[in-house]
């Protein structure tokens, strides 16, 4: 058997390769650097993500900026540095070196990843060892071979007997390889060449931004039992589907919207298709097929398996933790005040922001067909603020998910949701939550012209509830067509003409009007 | 040479084929075949010459080219060989794989091997009568279904003609023999390049500083070592879509394609080249980066842009766009031309850091060409647009646009007036333009759809000087204080 292997092995020894990587390293020295020495990470929201949508916490499609700092010993010379423990959702062509002392020649991104698939296109015309269990004496068998086919053809191997396809008698058959083929790398490594003009210790600034991020606002508002104030709670939740951990990193988020080209594929590298044996004749035991190479993810990092159902709720506390704004350019920085980890595939909160006692102004709102008689269509519940300092809010306020708790006995239960999109100062804020059951409103037809020049219209609002409530009724008028004789005073909002009402508890309320077209 | 396709009595196959003699086809192994290799990268595939050192004997002869690359055209192969002329060129991708062995063994004998009753393995004779999806094959005087039967198939030799992957074969006809250059040139694709720009903007200074890069990615499933590589920006194809050079959205106001000047760098047609220095490896599966550009201090500033399409109402006010202007130009510019790609904006936050503000596609630009690149929306600035009212006009007067005479079949000319009754519209439009910052900030509202194809618009009425940017856009400036909101309204009359 050895003699066998010996003679197959026409291609370089494993001795001549070492030789020549060592002559090639001469050239060109490695310095390597492990991990950073500090991390500060800043998440940017998914564009186009509606901003009260959940995460798909194994897929985050948001993005970060993560900027680290590094310490390297460079000798002097050529030399190239690689850069371990980035992120594995790293955008390559976004990597920038700063502080190299010879500048940077060359950047690399190498993903030609060790994997099933690789491993045999780059064993082809090599000798292999084909191992399997004797059922019969439990003895691993060894059979020397050499591969035939390329990946897509797998696996035509040759052996002593003949050409054959492996897998094929025994499905617990596989190939045990002799040597690790060069140019493959366990996971995507970024490196830099350049060359220090004398040996120095080198403090590197390594900045990239990475797919797999998220992170969203969270509003808690509880009313109060005047029905006028609210408390207000916002809460950051940020999120890494990423399989690199951050540890003691400075960590921000930013709101508004930058724009970022959509790259979510290729910011993910993969270890290429999987690699699939093919046989002639049935299998002795149905075997399921060859399991597809782990994804490269996983292997990295082996996160805990409840990390995603963890919420780190780091400052639930009397007097939170806040997440301090300021401004970025035209963006919005929230920066979270003390060092925190961003741990692999997990999420956590800090607040945001709280404000107690906040003016609001609750009411109900619909919008006339005006088109056919409707029965009692429900209404839809709306909260309204204003963002100003004199109504207790006056600050930006990031987009997110609105939850609206109400005061029942001791407690407070949820009684609507909602969101809100990215809010500036002085701002009007309306909150839109669900379909009220108890208001409604119906319109009627009550007359109108033969030649249709005009039409008389009423809408009538019904309040089941025991208290009165505000309603906002629009009427949406086409291009060109007058409203005449309203029964009742309105106003215009958005360009169109707007009932502002109060109706009675277990009252009703109606307007009558009269819509003209254009001649 | 592989071994011909020889059908061996059993006894034979199980022991005499010699693994030894069976040659290792070159090419896959650690060393590369290929010789001196120069690429030059388009936007979206390459050329590649490859020149080897090959020993031609006297006379016809086969040539086989491995490792060139896996994604290559392969009617765009040239051969070029001193003293020998080409006789034919053939790609064969018939690739090897159990099904294909099988195939080829129609009407041929291989051997079956299986256990036996004592639990050795006996190995049977085959004859392999038809292979249409599942094998039919002649066991003594039996007939079964390959599929069907536990055991290994084994073959005593290859087929001629498969290959473990597609291969570049050329038969050369050489007036003598010995050893010479022979060069293969060949376009590929799986190659790419794109450049990729750092700019770190400083509002305050009014400065931008930007580094380009040069991104070229290799997703051939072959690496190139020691290679000379030049880069040419442009795509000399028609049918593919880089993204960058189109965009779907109109362009912010203010983009001016350049007329050149002397940017110190190489042309080619139409097409700026970019050689990198030296040689350089470009591995499988690697995203390449070359620094091409260095300049700091470019005087930049940042404009408000609201694109109104058509006039519409918003229910609440929408951000307003962020772009950034400068100039491409040598005189107060980055002073050169600018390959397509995408732009990635910085900004220092309070502590002094660099954050992503933003990017924006940038299609190729020459040098003097004014840039404004839209790199986000701002979050405390805000338009909303709101039609107040849009009524029909009434026309008193009949308007008269026509009048022809005509003449028909010698008779008396005939006058004909047209008369036409045109409708106008009236539309009042109102722009809230909402500042929350603590400065006083300047917004160019743009209101596009006017035209719609009547070419007979007019604005009656505005409540500051607006300019037409074309039949279809008019801007307004809008100036707006700290903390406060400025209203814009206009009257547009249209025929819509």
């Amino acid at each position: 058997m050895r003699a066998l292997i010996a003679a197959l092995a026409l291609g370089p020894t494993l001795a001549q390769v070492q030789q020549a990587q060592a002559q090639q390293a001469q050239a060109q020295q490695a310095v390597t650097s492990p991990a950073p020495a500090s991390v500060a990470v800043t998440i940017y929201r998914e564009p186009g993500r509606q901003p009260d949508a959940a995460f798909d916490g194994d897929w985050l499609r948001g993005y970060a900026l993560v900027t680290e700092t590094r310490d390297v010993d460079l000798p002097a010379g050529p030399a190239t540095v690689r850069f371990e423990g980035v992120a594995a959702g790293m955008l390559a062509e976004t990597a920038l070196v700063r502080g190299l002392p010879g500048g940077v020649a060359e950047q690399n991104l190498d993903a030609d990843l060790i994997g099933a698939r690789n491993l045999y296109a780059r064993s082809f015309g090599r000798p292999v060892l084909l191992r399997r269990v004797d059922p019969a004496t439990k003895a691993v068998i060894e059979e020397a071979g050499v591969i035939r086919s390329g990946p897509d053809g797998a696996a035509v191997i040759q052996t002593r007997e003949g050409f054959r396809s492996a897998r094929c008698a025994w499905p617990d058959e596989y190939i045990s390889y002799g040597e690790m083929p060069a140019g493959l790398v366990a996971k995507p490594t970024l490196s830099v060449q350049t060359a220090a003009p004398v040996a120095a210790h080198a403090r590197l600034t390594l900045s990239y931004l990475a797919w797999g991020f998220d992170w969203r606002a969270d509003y808690v508002l509880t009313m109060r039992r005047d029905g006028r104030h609210l408390d207000l709670a916002a809460w950051v939740t940020l999120a890494s589907s990423d399989d690199t951990a951050f540890a003691g990193s400075a960590a921000a988020v930013v709101a508004g919207k930058p724009d970022k080209q959509e790259r979510d594929e290729n910011g993910r590298y993969e270890a290429g298709e999987t690699l699939s044996f093919h046989c002639e004749t049935a299998r002795i035991s149905p075997a399921p097929p060859p399991p597809p190479p782990p994804p490269i993810m996983l292997e990295m990092a082996p996160a805990p398996m409840a990390a995603m159902d963890d919420i780190i709720v780091t400052a639930q506390r009397r007097a939170p933790v806040m997440a301090r704004q300021e401004a970025l350019g035209d963006l919005k920085l929230y920066r979270l005040p003390m060092p925190t980890t961003i741990a692999p595939r997990a999420q956590k909160q800090v607040a945001l922001a709280e404000r107690r006692g906040v003016k609001v102004q609750p009411f109900y709102r619909t919008r006339l067909e005006l088109n056919e008689d409707e029965d009692g269509r429900p209404l839809r519940q709306v909260l309204r603020l204003q963002n100003r300092k004199a109504d207790g809010l006056g600050l930006a306020l990031p987009g997110g998910h609105v939850v609206v708790l109400e005061p029942h006995g001791s407690t407070s239960l949820p009684v609507g949701e909602g969101r809100i999109d990215d809010k500036a100062e002085g701002e009007e804020i309306e909150i839109e939550l669900g379909e009220a059951t108890a208001l409604h409103v119906t319109e009627t037809e009550t007359a109108g012209d033969d030649s249709g020049s005009w039409r008389d219209h009423a809408a009538t609002l019904t309040n089941s509830r025991d208290q009165p409530v505000q309603v906002e009724v629009a009427i949406p008028l086409e291009d060109g067509q007058h409203l005449l004789r309203p029964t009742q005073p309105l106003t215009r909002k958005n360009g169109q003409p707007l009932w502002r009402v109060t109706v009675p508890a277990h009252g009703t309320a109606r307007l009558g009007f009269r819509i003209v077209e254009p001649k | 040479m592989r071994p011909g396709w020889t059908v061996l009595g059993m006894s034979t196959a199980l022991c005499a084929v010699s693994l030894a003699h069976a040659a290792v086809p070159d090419g896959m192994g650690a060393k590369s075949a290929q010789g001196d290799v120069a690429l030059t990268i388009y936007n979206d595939m390459a050329l590649v010459e490859d020149v080897r050192r090959i020993d031609l004997p006297k006379g016809v002869s086969r040539q086989e080219f491995p490792d060139v690359s896996a994604q290559i055209r392969p009617e765009t192969v040239t051969i070029s060989a001193p003293g020998a002329a080409v006789v034919e060129q053939n790609f064969d991708y018939d690739l090897l794989t159990p099904g294909a062995l099988l195939d080829k063994s129609v009407g041929q004998d291989v051997s079956v091997v299986r256990l036996g009753a004592d639990g050795k393995e006996v190995a049977t004779t085959a004859h392999v009568l038809a292979n249409n999806q599942g094998a039919v094959v002649q066991v003594g005087n039996r007939i079964e279904i390959l599929n069907e039967m536990p055991g290994r198939v084994v073959y005593s030799g290859l087929p001629a003609g498969l290959r473990a992957r597609p291969t570049l074969s050329v038969t050369l006809d050489s007036a003598s023999g010995g050893a010479r250059a022979v060069g293969l040139r060949y376009l590929s694709r799986g190659f790419g390049w794109k450049a990729d720009y750092v700019a770190l903007f400083d509002e305050g200074a009014g400065k931008l500083d930007v580094q380009g890069w040069v991104t070229l990615n290799n997703t051939t499933g072959t690496g190139f070592p020691d290679a000379r590589v030049m880069l040419v920006a442009g795509q000399p194809g028609n049918d593919s879509d880089d993204g960058n050079g189109r965009f779907a959205r109109p362009r912010p106001i203010g983009n001016r394609m350049g007329t050149g000047g002397d940017d110190r760098r190489e042309t080619l047609g139409d097409f700026h080249v970019y050689p990198l220095a030296g040689r350089t490896t470009v591995a499988n599966a690697q995203t390449k980066q070359v620094s091409f550009l260095n300049a700091s201090g470019v005087p930049a500033r940042k404009v408000y842009q609201y694109r109104n399409d058509w006039q519409h109402s918003t229910e609440e006010g929408e951000s307003v766009d962020t772009v950034l202007a400068f100039t491409s130009a040598k005189d107060g510019g980055l002073g050169d031309a600018l390959p397509a790609g995408t732009m990635r904006v910085y900004m220092r936050d309070a502590r002094g850091n660099p954050q992503f503000v933003g990017e924006s596609p940038l299609p190729h630009t020459p040098m003097g060409s004014d840039l404004a690149l839209k790199t986000g929306t701002a979050f405390d600035v805000k338009v909303q647009p709101t039609v107040e009212k849009r009524e029909r006009i009434t026309g008193t007067e009949w308007e008269r646009t026509g009048q022809w005479r005509i003449t028909r079949n010698n008779e008396a000319p005939v006058t004909t007036t047209i008369d036409e009754h045109p409708t106008y519209w009236r539309t009042q439009m109102a722009w809230k333009v909402t500042n929350a910052r603590a400065v006083p900030v300047e917004v160019d509202v743009v209101q596009d759809g006017l035209d719609n194809g009547w070419h007979d618009t007019r604005v009656s009425a505005e409540s500051q000087p607006g300019r037409q940017l074309s039949l279809d856009s008019r801007v307004w400036r809008v100036k707006v204080p700290p903390r406060g909101a400025v209203t814009l309204t206009a009257t547009i009359d249209t025929r819509y």
